[in-house]
């Protein structure tokens, strides 16, 4: 209750009050008594007035009551008309999600923003420890046991500036035991003249057989180490610069094709001209001058459709001829096959060179070979084993190989005088290198190798190799000094090395 | 020898002139894409592996597969339908 209104009780009370009282002492006196009337009734009054006010601001605040809810009614109305259209809103947003642009409308957004000139990085990069024991010197070569860190990372640039036109070239970084290198592997445009021509131009793998353009990549490689024709003692050489017109189509059904290769290149080229020099890397030939241009040839046979299930057989042959020095020629042929059914793999290489040497000196003649077996253990199942152990059991394949070389010489000077930076697998002397053990035995003029794999694959192109390499070089063959002066080879060490491998392709 | 090499390539450049150029792959209708899809599932397994395991179409995006076949298809001197059917193959899984 107001202050107002109290007070107006208290007077009312103190005018009834008086009204009682005063008749009570003496009823005889009337003047008071109407003065206690008029008193009372101004109580009344006013109480009235109050009774009067009060009920204005009760139906005030009723009117007020009345607009609210009805504001309130259209508040909700509102509300729930907003909610109608925000549902409506999120349907159509999700509508729009749930039919996204398809595969080919997004990759044609993506390439409308990266342009007409597009790159890609490909390669790969690896890691690799490896342990030689080397258990005694071919005559006249030192011998140490080594074991080192070794890594290596090869990216490819691709860039294709128009459907008919590609540039490739991949660099090679490698951290050695000498130190670190860096080596342009290769460098090429490749110009698509149609669908059955190719022209290539400037610094390639040599397309000799399958080992250099295929095999060599260190992800690709089932192996850490080349087969020996392709390592240290190479037969031809690993690269060439020049001009390539190369091919393929099919002669019957799916999977039956011919390909063929030709190419002409500056040419090979010798660390020295004795009997059994080094090979000379790209850039050593396009520094020397060799006299002539190298011609190759190359073709490949496949024989299986693919409908027929029973795998895919490559039949190979090749060769490379050119003069290496005056009228000397380098001549070289080579056959190879591959063979893939299911999990198996088989595959090799045979390769001959003939080499004229100036003057009354013999010719330097070269051979080389290899056969290579895996098989993917993913069809195996042992079942006392749990499943996780069978699922690392499937991603393991068990590996052989076995390569030779045969030379009439070794140059001494080649092996002593090497840097140990072995790009595009020119000799790199007898420290290992990244996917070489440095094995004095590798040098040998009868070198034999026995290598023992077991891959890890963590992923298609995620590797983790091991191989294992008996030494069984032959006793026979020359060193040849730089004079000319030559002492038989004769012991035969037999050394073991251990290499273990961690690559990516990328 | 210049005389010979000259002649060499002026009749490259001009066989591959009159030879019908490489389609491209926006050019083929649907049904050639289901066809040539088809192809390239057979072929992908023993293709690839004949050299190195398969790599699946998702590792690469599809402009990446455009240099990528490119590429292969000089490496492996492929037959162009089964580089066209390697492609979409290829493509579709990425």
């Amino acid at each position: 209750m107001s202050r107002h209104r109290l007070r107006n009780v208290v007077v009312a009370l103190a005018g009834l009050l008086a009204i009682g009282w005063p008749q009570l002492a003496s009823g005889e006196d009337p003047a008071p008594r109407s003065r206690e009337i008029a008193a009372i009734r101004k109580a009344v009054k006013q109480l009235q007035e109050d009774r009067e006010k009060d009920r204005l601001l009760i139906d005030k605040l009723l009117n007020r009551l009345d607009t609210v809810e009805t504001e309130n009614k259209s508040l909700k109305a509102s509300n729930e008309q907003l909610q109608g259209q925000t549902a409506q809103q999120i349907g159509a947003l999700q509508t729009k999600v749930e039919a996204a642009p398809s595969t080919s409308d997004f990759s044609e957004a993506v390439r409308r923003y990266l342009g007409s000139h597009t790159f890609t990085v490909t390669g790969a990069a690896g890691v690799d420890f490896i342990y030689d024991r080397q258990t005694a010197a071919i005559d006249g070569v030192s011998n140490e046991t080594e074991n080192t860190f070794l890594l290596d990372w090869e990216p490819m640039v691709l860039y294709r500036p128009t459907d008919w036109i590609l540039f490739e070239g991949v660099l090679s970084g490698s951290f050695g035991a000498a130190g670190t290198g860096t080596d342009l592997s290769t460098a090429d445009f490749q110009i698509f003249l149609n669908d059955y021509m190719t022209v290539v131009g400037g610094l390639f793998d040599q397309p000799f057989g399958d080992w250099y353009e295929n095999q060599s990549p260190m992800w690709v490689n089932r192996f850490v180490t080349a087969p020996l024709p392709f390592g240290v003692e190479p037969v031809v050489p690993p690269g060439e610069v020049g001009i390539q017109l190369r091919g393929g189509f099919q002669w019957g059904e799916m999977g039956q094709d011919l390909d063929y290769t030709t190419w002409v290149g500056n040419g090979p080229n010798f660390s020295e001209p004795v009997t059994g020099a080094a090979m000379g890397s790209p850039t050593a030939i396009a520094f020397s001058q060799t006299h002539s241009k190298a011609f190759g040839g190359r073709l490949r046979f496949y024989p299986l459709p693919v409908d027929s299930n029973i795998g895919r057989l490559e039949l190979g042959a090749s060769t490379y001829d050119g003069k290496w020095l005056d009228g000397d020629w380098l001549t070289s042929w080579g056959v190879d096959f591959n063979y893939l059914w299911g999990n198996f793999q088989a595959r090799g290489e045979w390769l001959e060179s003939y080499r004229q040497m100036p003057a009354a000196l013999a010719s330097d003649n070269r051979q080389g070979w290899y056969l290579q077996l895996g098989y993917i253990l993913s069809d195996v199942n042992l079942p006392f084993l749990p499943d996780t152990l069978n699922d690392r059991i499937h991603r393991l394949q068990p590996l052989v190989r076995y390569s030779g070389v045969n030379q009439r010489a070794v140059a001494i000077d080649d092996i002593s005088g090497a840097t140990g930076v072995g790009g595009g697998g020119i000799q790199a002397g007898l420290i290992p290198d990244f996917g070489l053990s440095g094995s004095p035995a590798l040098y040998a003029p009868h070198s034999r190798e026995v290598a023992l794999g077991l891959d890890y694959y963590i992923a298609p192109s995620i590797v983790w190799q091991n191989e294992f390499d008996l030494e069984l070089p032959r006793a026979g063959g020359l060193f040849v000094a730089s004079d000319g002066t030559t002492s038989p080879v004769g012991s035969t060490p037999n050394d073991r090395a251990f290499l273990s491998q961690f690559t990516v392709g990328f | 020898m210049k005389s010979l090499l000259l002649t060499i390539l002026l009749a490259t450049v001009a066989l591959g002139a009159m030879a019908r150029p490489v389609r491209a792959q926006d050019q083929m209708t649907p049904a050639e894409k289901r066809q040539l899809f088809r192809e390239g599932a057979k072929l992908w397994p023993l293709y690839c592996n004949t050299c190195h395991n398969a790599r699946p179409g998702a590792e690469k995006a599809p402009y990446e597969w455009d240099e990528i076949i490119m590429h292969m298809r000089t490496l492996g001197n492929v037959p162009p339908n089964d580089v066209r059917a390697l492609l979409v193959y290829l493509k579709s899984g990425s």
